[in-house]
């Protein structure tokens, strides 16, 4: 049976029109309405106190990263260790704990000691759990105390006078005094080889290969991080290697990121590229009339971006031209381009 | 007739009035009723903070009558000594006397976040809260007390910080935090402090307050200085508040009017904040600001971290709600040094 086509008079058309309407202003109100997020609507007055998850209570399955943290001779435990997971660790390191969460973390113990051998000294020890050998770089690497030297304790090792931080796999841990002096860094050392024993070996996974890839002519020592998120002040431009440079024509930082497809590679780019022109910078055009290479000035300060493949690659904050192209230059050697 | 009209229908396809004012009816009574279901269940007032309760508006003036209003006042003192450059700065201010008289009961409110020790410089320094607790009581206050929220481990904090031994020692007690401490607040015109816990019971009774704060690097809030020292007032899951973290912190400017800030920036914490751990994150700046005004003296201690106004909205944010000034230079701070 064929259905009734009802004809729509005009008034109906109103009434029907008005409805409608009505109800866009009440999904529009409530879209309003949500912006206003109030999060205390989510949030108990009086829920339960979050603590670190204190290690060695009965019946409880204790923390990976609480094993790890080793009793050493001379090292008096102060407290028994602590955990915490990604829903409590701003208990701990309130004002902090994005930078971790941002980098994958998974899970973080810790434990105080007193070293009598340094004056009473108290030392506490972090050992995170960050998931992946990139993700502990970088939360390794943005945090680097510039000048700290090195030390050979694993791949990814500094100290500066008061403490030792270094990465094993998906584990970065910090060892930190409240004092500084040479007896005591012996024992830190002491401390930090007994924790890296409790460690499986490091694997093949460090920091990801993109970092290999910058260019080692005029790179400042130990400059080179990988950051987890928001680079540049871009929004969701994640996972980006940088690293600066002292060059000929001047001081420039480079960056390097790998993509899973090339055409996320090219989305990078261009989003980074329209950011930079939102934000006030004006393209100058390809240095060299190659395709694929953007150059934008913005006062004193260059931005070239270029792309390879999976590689998003350039030069970020350059002081001139002339140093923006050079480490260029560098870059498109280092890439084979 | 009614066959006739319905066969017109049919065949037309054309609706007629009474079928289209039926319509409209049933239409208009759907609507009635969901719109009316939606205001049954609408709660205009949000979570009640607690059975019988009633959210506070503020935590209140604590401004010394002896101030008065208009511009605040400021020192600024150069050196390396905390307790004689608090007291050259209180001096040039005309001596604690001019904001604690006989009686009064003062809350100092510290930066007691993480139990770390103080030579990390990531806490109130015990030297500077001794210096205060002090004056205060010399200039005839009844009681001093000391608090903050830390919220992992509060006794912990207060110990390993150095907090409580410099405390006991003045004479001045510890407040920690404990859940009857808590009242609801809702700032008049806040978006984000709404039926939220704040640790108003350690201000009963108070007469002044006075905020010590070191000067800090913070990942998120860029700084961490007088005003990002009120976040300690805050109970619940505040780290939902990081979110929009220039936001909450202008909003804690109006919380509470305080008597007194001192500004800690003898050691500024450069880098990694607002944990810290490494010397390495330290830097001597030799500088102690004491003020009225909480925004003027945080815009002293931006200085001291090598950053610009611009770096750290909340100054100006705070500014604009009427909290303070973010041109210091307009309270004529007076300007010393003890090394001279």
């Amino acid at each position: 049976m064929a259905r009734r086509q009802a004809k729509v008079g005009a008034t109906e058309k109103v009434v029907g029109y008005s409805i409608l309407a009505t109800l866009g202003v009440i999904a529009l109100g409530l879209l309003i309405r949500q912006a206003h997020f109030n999060p205390a609507v989510t949030v108990a007055l009086h829920g339960a106190k979050v603590q670190g998850r204190l290690q060695g209570a009965p019946g409880q399955t204790p923390a990976v990263t609480a094993a790890l943290i080793p009793e050493v001779s001379g090292f008096t435990p102060l407290t028994p260790a602590q955990s915490f997971g990604p829903d409590n660790l701003s208990d701990k390191i309130d004002g902090k704990a994005e930078l971790y969460l941002s980098s994958g973390f998974k899970e973080m113990s810790c434990r105080s000691f007193n070293l009598a051998a340094a004056g009473s000294a108290y030392v506490e020890v972090f050992v995170y759990d960050m998931g992946s050998a990139p993700n502990a770089f970088a939360v390794f690497s943005g945090q680097r105390r510039p000048g700290s030297p090195n030390i050979p304790l694993t791949a990814n090792a500094y100290a500066t006078s008061n403490a030792l931080y270094f990465t094993r796999g998906p584990y970065y841990v910090e060892i930190v005094a409240d004092r500084a002096s040479g007896a005591l860094q012996k024992s830190l050392t002491m401390y930090a080889e007994a924790t890296l024993a409790k460690m499986p070996a490091e694997g093949k996974g460090g920091p990801g290969k993109a970092a290999d890839l910058l260019p080692k002519e005029g790179l400042t020592s130990d400059s080179v991080r990988l950051n987890a998120s928001d680079v540049f002040g871009l929004e969701g431009f994640n996972n980006v290697f940088t690293g600066e440079y002292t060059l000929k024509n001047g001081t420039a930082t480079a960056f390097l990121a790998e993509r899973a497809t090339p055409g996320q590679a090219r989305a990078d780019a261009q989003r980074y590229l329209e950011f930079l022109t939102a934000n006030g910078y004006q393209k100058i055009g390809s240095p060299d009339g190659t395709e694929g290479i953007e150059v934008l000035k913005l006062d004193d300060s260059y931005e070239i971006v270029l792309v390879q493949g999976r590689l998003l690659a350039g030069v970020h904050d350059a002081s001139s031209l002339a140093a923006a192209r050079e480490l260029m230059e560098k870059l498109r050697t280092a890439l084979k381009l | 007739m009614k066959e006739k009209s319905d066969l017109k229908e049919m065949c037309t396809g054309a609706m007629n009035r009474r079928d289209f004012l039926k319509r409209v009816g049933y239409a208009s009574a759907l609507g009635l009723a969901a719109g009316g279901l939606g205001l049954a269940l609408l709660d205009s007032q949000g979570p009640a903070a607690a059975v019988g309760q009633k959210a506070l508006t503020g935590l209140g003036d604590f401004t010394a009558k002896a101030v008065g209003a208009g511009p605040g006042k400021m020192a600024i003192v150069k050196g390396t000594d905390r307790a004689a450059m608090f007291a050259q700065g209180m001096k040039a201010l005309g001596g604690m006397e001019t904001f604690i008289q006989k009686g009064d009961r003062v809350v100092i409110k510290v930066n007691a976040a993480f139990a770390s020790p103080p030579t990390l410089g990531a806490t109130t320094n015990p030297e500077i809260l001794a210096a205060v607790a002090k004056a205060c009581f010399q200039a005839g206050a009844a009681q001093v007390s000391v608090t903050d929220n830390p919220i992992n481990n509060p006794d912990s904090c207060f110990a390993i910080s150095g907090i409580a031994n410099a405390a006991r020692k003045t004479g001045a007690r510890i407040i920690t935090p404990s859940a009857s401490l808590f009242s609801p607040l809702s700032l008049p015109k806040g978006k984000l402090i709404e039926n939220w816990p704040v640790m108003a019971g350690a201000l009963t009774g108070a007469t002044r307050v006075i905020v010590v704060s070191p000067v800090k690097d913070h990942q998120r809030a860029i700084a961490s200085m007088t005003l990002k020292n009120l976040y300690g007032f805050l109970g619940g899951r505040r780290n939902v508040f990081h979110q929009d973290i220039n936001g909450i912190i202008a909003e804690l400017s109006q919380l509470l009017k305080p008597t007194l800030c001192v500004l800690d920036g003898t050691v500024s914490m450069m880098t990694n904040g607002p944990t810290g751990g490494s010397l390495a994150d330290l830097k001597e700046t030799g500088t102690m600001i004491i003020s009225t005004d909480p925004v003027a003296a945080d815009a002293v201690g931006v200085e001291l971290l090598g950053r610009t106004l611009a770096d750290v909205p909340y100054i100006t944010m705070a500014e604009k709600a009427g909290a303070g000034r973010a041109d210091y230079r307009l309270l004529k701070p007076a300007l010393l040094n003890t090394m001279a």
